[in-house]
Order: C-alpha cells, then structure tokens, then sequence
C-alpha cells in the first residue's frame, strides 16, 4: 500500500515538473499592440489564453499616426526589451501593412505553425507577404466594401428599395453622379462626407502613391476622386465632414437625410452604432449593393513580430481566427463580421434562412462573397495612410471654403515634406 | 597650528553646496539637451518607415530648408511664428489687463471685498484642469452637432449649423479665449503678491496729497509693480511662443483651416511625430530659442528701462 502510495506521489511530482518545465518554455505575458477595441472583444469572446498567461493590450488611437509611432519604438526596441515586455502579437491596417510586413521586425508565419491558407482569401495572404512571398501574418476579416443605401431614400429617389435593381441604377460613377442630382432635387444628399468615395476610387488605382524614385504621384483615380468631389459640394450632392466626422454619423439617425454610404461588414458595428440606436436609429432600412466600383477598405491583420517568447500561443492566435470554423462562423453570426474563411462564409452566404435584421432580412455574406473575387492587392506604400489622411485634411479646407485649391494643395505637400522628408513633392 | 587654521575657514562654501542642486539639475536637464539641439541641427537625421536615414552632417542645410519659401512663396517658419503672436497677444493681453484690474480690486483697503479666498479660488480654477481636457471640451462643445449649435439651432439664432472649428476668426478666438481663461488666474494672484509688497503708507501718503484712484494706479502702483509685472509678461510670452497643447488638441494637430492656427511647436511636432526628424525639429527648436532670448531681452530693457527713472 505504501509502495502504491509513493509510487502515486512520484507520478504526481513528475507530472507537476513537466507542467512547469512545459509553460516555464514561453512567457507568461502576451502583449498585443492595437490601434482600438475591436479586436480586443473578439478575442476575449473567442480565445481560449493558455493557462497562468497574462494578457497584456496596448492601445493606441491611429489618428496622425500615433499608433505607428507607439508600435515602432516597442518593435525598434524588441531586441532589448525584456520577454515580458516584447511585442507578441500587432494588428496593422492594409494602409501601412506594408511598412511592417517588408522589414525585418516580422517573421515568418509557417515557421510557427500557421500554414493552412486554403481558406483565407488570397489577397489577405498577398498583403501580408515580404516581397520574396514569406508570410508574415494573417487577417481575421476580409473587407469587401459594399455601398450601404438607405431603403426608405432610395425608394423616394429611384423608386425602388431592391438591392439589384438599386445597383443596376448605380453601377457606374455616371449613374452614381447623375443619381446625386435626383437626390439633391428631392431634398436629400447622396454621400454624408465630401471623402464618402474616396476608397471606392484610391483602391482602384494603376500606380502607387510614390514611384521609385520617391516622386508623389497622382494616379488618375484620385484626380477622378477630386473632380468628383468639386462637383459634389459645388451642387451641394454632400456634406463638408470627413469620414470620421460627427456631423456625418448623425446623418445615419432615421432623421438623416443621406442616401448612400460606402464600407465593408466592419463598419456596420463600428461605424453606424447611430443606425443602430433603438430610439433614434433606423436598423432595418439599410441594404447593401456593390455599388460603381469594386474595392475594399482597412481590414486588420494580426502580425507575427519578430523576437515574440510566446510563439506557440502566437501561431495559435492565428489559427483559431482563420481557421477555427467555430470561432469563423460565431464571428458572421454573432458579430455581424465577413470572416477571412472562404468555407464558412459560403456556408452562409447559401443558407436561405440566414439574413441580417439590420439590412432588411438581406443576405449580406453572399453580397460580400461575390465581391470578392474583384479585391486586387497591388500599388500600396508604406506611406499610404498618411497620404490619404493627409490629402483628405488638406481638401477639406478648400471644400469648407477656406483657402483655394493651390493653398490647399500646397498645404498637402508641406504636410508631406513634414511627415515624410524622404519623399519629393512637385 | 590648529588655531590659525581655523582662522582660514571660508564658510562661503556651504553657500556654493547649497546651490549646487540647482546647478546638476540645470546642467543635466536644461544646458545638454539645449546644447544637444544645436548640435542636432546640423544632421539628417531621421526615420523612413522602420528605417533609420543618418545621422549625416549636413551644416547649416535645415535652416536654409525652413527659410526657403514653399510654390506659393510663404515661408513657413515665419508663418507659424505670425501665427503664435497672433495667438498670443489675443490671449495675453486682456488676460494681463484683467488680472491687473482685479488685482487692484482686491487689494484695495478702501473697496475691501469680500470672500476674497473664494474668487481667488475660482479664478484660479481653469489653471487646474488639464490644458488637452479642457481643449477637449471645447472642441466637443463648439463640433457642428455640439450643444453650442444646438442650442443656437434650437432658439432659431441661426438657421445652419456653425462651423466653429472651420473658421480661422473663431478658431483664433477659441484659442486665445481658452489661454485666457486657463492664465488669468495665476496672473491675478502673481500680480496682488506684488501689490501687497508695496508699502501701504504709499498709498495713503499719495490719498492724503489728494490723487485720485486713476493718479494712484498710474503714478504709484503701476511703477511700484513693474518687476513683477515685467516678470509675468516675460514668462507669458514665453509660454505663448511654446503654446502647443491647446491649438494642437483643439485643431487636431492639423492647424485648421489654412494652418492659420499651427504655431511654431506645433510645427516642430510635425517633424518629430512620425519621421522622427530630430534634424529639422533641431533648426525649429534654435530659432525658437534665439526669438525667445530676443523677445525677452526686449521686453525686459524697455519695461525697466521706462520705470527705473
């Protein structure tokens, strides 16, 4: 009896070191840098952290760049920092994914353990690969951006609220403009934000924002952008707020006089919390159709930084929001997301009882799936989201009526100069 | 022997221990870095996305770079620099006429208000509220759907929301109105200290020879202060060419519109935030000092100059 009694013991301390042995091998700190909340929640809903391992956010707000400059010190600084310190997981944005996924601060992902892509959409796995093809990272979201209309508007102005005929009414930028006049004459606006189209024209551009010589260049999407723009607060077609802006999100109140939006699944939760407000919202008349110009907008991507001392929980991260097809199809159905998993959302997309209440009963996961195959991933910088942020603040001077067009311009470039004193403005 | 040496004690030594504190301090935390500065101001020196360009001696490039006219032919430096005196003086000088107004008020025996501690108190308020919370409110009270609008919307004054933060007059006027507030406090209570120095037969020598309250002010009181008050002017100005946190919160860093509030700090911001441009920031940083020390100077001769006759 003693015999089995010490023998047990002996077991059990056995097994006790090997606990230890095995989680004393990574740190018992993760660290995720991110730019907001979004991410956060789905994490602590839908990942399961290792037992005795602390999660650790750090977040910072991307306005002007503030979260690229938190993140590069942390990274600059990786090799110095103590384990429990390190960088183990960062979300970046399509806009300056670039910057990360080109240096040497990311590693390489299938080293880890995240190998399966077969699933994901391919311009997601495009972006977060190095110019040699290594896969640095992956998203938990693909951003097919649709044009949101409001139903009960476009009934007033078209004549009809159905999303094909909709779109069959606003599938070219001359339909969209002529559209806007109709809007205006009935007493509304066609887009809240004079940047509203911004995304739908820049994401189709022929040629990146710097050329290789370090030139800014304008490609002719963003003169068609402009051009459009002049028109649209010349005729009074929009608003003078940005995209972020108050003033625009109160247009999505059911008092809101504004017909059209543009954004992917993303910016129904983030953006239109006004849209959804019980009392003065108006969740049910919305409907999504691809609208003039296929694109997509943001996205987050989780990075794998290089030096992490969690690298097994890291690898895992991924996996689970990739390829998990629970956490996949909790994130659509629960969270109103359209997941980075080709299988899952199909799932959904052909599944008749599916709809979502705020789009009217619209199945908005086959919406998003057929636009899809029109994302291209090509022409970025690292420079990108300073550009757009910075090209958008300099016009809205010259939309709100403040300075003319050269000024606002000239504005532009000094603002380059200041963020960017390696590239060369006209 | 030992007698003699004692005799050679100098105790002036303890008074060199005594400030020496104060010079480390200095020395550490104000003369290297201000002498770093200038030496930064001679490279390129900055960061392209993760990569890291310099340092490279470049001499006196970043200062030709600041005073090279832009297209529209506007230097930009002397712009920000028009900018933050604009700034400043709107907010400066009613904050130094209120403060001395009130200060008179409170310390004259013959008006001998009451509750004195209590607007002391809330005078001196604002100072305590963080400048960016305080931009902050604003800027939430004065947004196009803020309750300002609101309430001039709702009792029909105007019939379109104004765009408070998009025009150059009232985004001015917030500014300095906001430095005003947060300042005269303390300018209030600098100012009564130094009233309260003076000697109060003065004053009734100067009622008994039959002056009035403007002679007393004006011939008494007023030269009496003057190193006070050109302490306080000198110090306000300084901290209006450093004026940074309230416009940058308020304008969200970008100086609208037309950069017409972006003062010379804020600009050096620009550099420093994302490319990390310690060469550039570097040529801001020496001409800001050397207008400062420029300033200072003159304000200091022609204030003390006018009252030491």
């Amino acid at each position: 009896m003693k015999k089995v009694l010490a023998l047990a013991l002996a077991l059990c301390m056995v097994f006790t070191l090997c606990a230890i042995s095995a989680s004393a091998e990574e740190g018992k700190v993760f660290n995720i840098y991110a730019w907001n909340e979004e991410f956060k929640g789905f994490f602590e809903k839908y990942y399961e952290v290792p037992e005795g391992v602390t999660v650790n956010w750090i977040i910072t707000p991307s306005d002007n760049g503030a979260y690229q400059q938190k993140l590069d010190e942390a990274l600059l600084n990786q090799a110095n920092a103590n384990d429990d310190d390190k960088v183990d997981l960062f979300l970046a944005e399509a806009d300056y994914i670039l910057k990360y996924v080109d240096s040497e601060y990311t590693q390489d992902i299938t080293a880890l353990g995240v190998t399966d892509f077969s699933n994901a959409y391919t311009y997601t796995v495009q972006a977060a690969s190095d110019a040699a093809g290594v896969v640095k990272g992956v998203s938990f979201q693909c951003c097919p951006s649709a044009l949101i209309y409001r139903r009960s508007i476009a009934e007033d102005v078209l004549g009809t609220s159905d999303p094909a005929e909709v779109q069959a009414k606003l599938d070219s930028w001359d339909k969209f403009n002529a559209v806007a006049a109709d809007a205006k004459a009935k007493g509304y606006y066609m887009t809240a934000s004079f940047a509203e189209t911004y995304r739908v024209f820049s994401n189709n551009a022929s040629s990146p924002w710097v050329d290789e010589e370090g030139n800014l260049q304008f490609d002719p999407q963003i003169e068609a952008w402009i051009d459009q723009t002049d028109e649209f607060i010349q005729n009074g077609y929009t608003l003078t707020a940005g995209v972020w802006d108050d003033e625009k999100n109160a247009q999505m109140f059911a008092d809101g006089k504004t017909m059209c939006f543009f954004g992917p699944a993303w910016y129904f939760n983030f953006c239109m919390g006004n849209a959804q407000d019980p009392e003065k919202g108006c969740s049910g008349d919305w409907a999504i159709i691809e609208g003039p110009a296929a694109h997509f907008w943001g996205g987050t991507w989780l990075l794998a930084p290089a030096g992490s001392d969690n690298p097994t929980m890291l690898a895992d991260v991924m996996n689970t929001f990739i390829n998990n097809e629970d956490v996949c199809t909790a994130l659509v159905a629960n969270e109103a997301q359209f997941s980075n998993n080709i299988a899952v959302n199909a799932k959904f997309a052909e599944d008749p009882d599916y709809g979502s209440a705020f789009l009217g009963g619209q199945n908005d996961v086959a919406i998003f799936s057929g636009m899809t195959n029109n994302i291209v991933w090509e022409n970025h910088t690292i420079y990108d989201q300073l550009l757009n942020e910075g090209l958008q603040n300099a016009l809205q001077d010259y939309y709100k009526g403040n300075v003319d067009k050269d000024s606002a311009m000239q504005n532009f470039y000094n603002y380059v100069n200041e963020t960017y004193p390696a590239i060369v403005t006209p | 022997m030992n007698k003699q040496k004692k005799k050679g004690i100098s105790y002036a030594k303890w008074g060199y221990i005594f400030i020496l504190p104060f010079f480390i301090a200095y020395i550490s935390f104000t003369l290297i870095p201000q002498l770093m500065t200038f030496y930064n101001s001679l490279f390129e020196n900055y960061r392209n996305g993760l990569t890291q360009i310099g340092p490279n001696f470049v001499g006196l490039q970043n200062f030709v770079k600041l005073f090279t006219p832009d297209k529209s032919g506007t230097i930009g430096m002397l712009k920000y620099f028009g900018n933050t005196m604009v700034l400043w003086l709107m907010g400066a000088v009613p904050q130094v006429l209120v403060a001395l107004l009130l200060a008179v008020f409170f310390t004259s025996y013959r008006l001998n208000i009451k509750g004195q501690q209590f607007f002391k108190t809330v005078i001196y308020m604002p100072n305590l509220i963080m400048a960016s919370a305080f931009s902050m409110l604003f800027f939430t009270l004065f947004s196009p759907v803020g309750p300002v609008n609101q309430v001039l919307l709702s009792s029909g004054m105007v019939d379109k929301a104004i765009d408070f933060l998009g025009m150059k007059i009232s985004v001015r006027v917030l500014i300095s109105l906001m430095n005003f507030l947060m300042w005269f406090g303390n300018t209030t209570i600098l100012l009564m200290a130094g009233i309260q120095g003076i000697d109060q037969s003065m004053f009734e020598a100067a009622e008994i020879d039959g002056a009035t309250s403007l002679q007393v002010f004006m011939k008494v009181t007023l030269p009496l202060l003057a190193p006070i008050l050109v302490y306080t002017i000198i110090t306000a100005m300084i901290g209006g060419l450093q004026m940074f946190d309230v416009p940058q919160v308020l304008t969200n860093g970008k100086g609208t519109p037309n950069r017409a509030s972006m003062t010379m700090v804020m600009y050096l911001n620009n550099f420093l935030q994302t490319s990390k441009n310690y060469g550039m920031a570097g040529a801001v940083s020496v001409v800001l000092f050397i207008v400062s020390a420029v300033l200072s100077l003159f304000v200091y001769n022609t204030l003390s100059k006018q009252y030491k006759k």
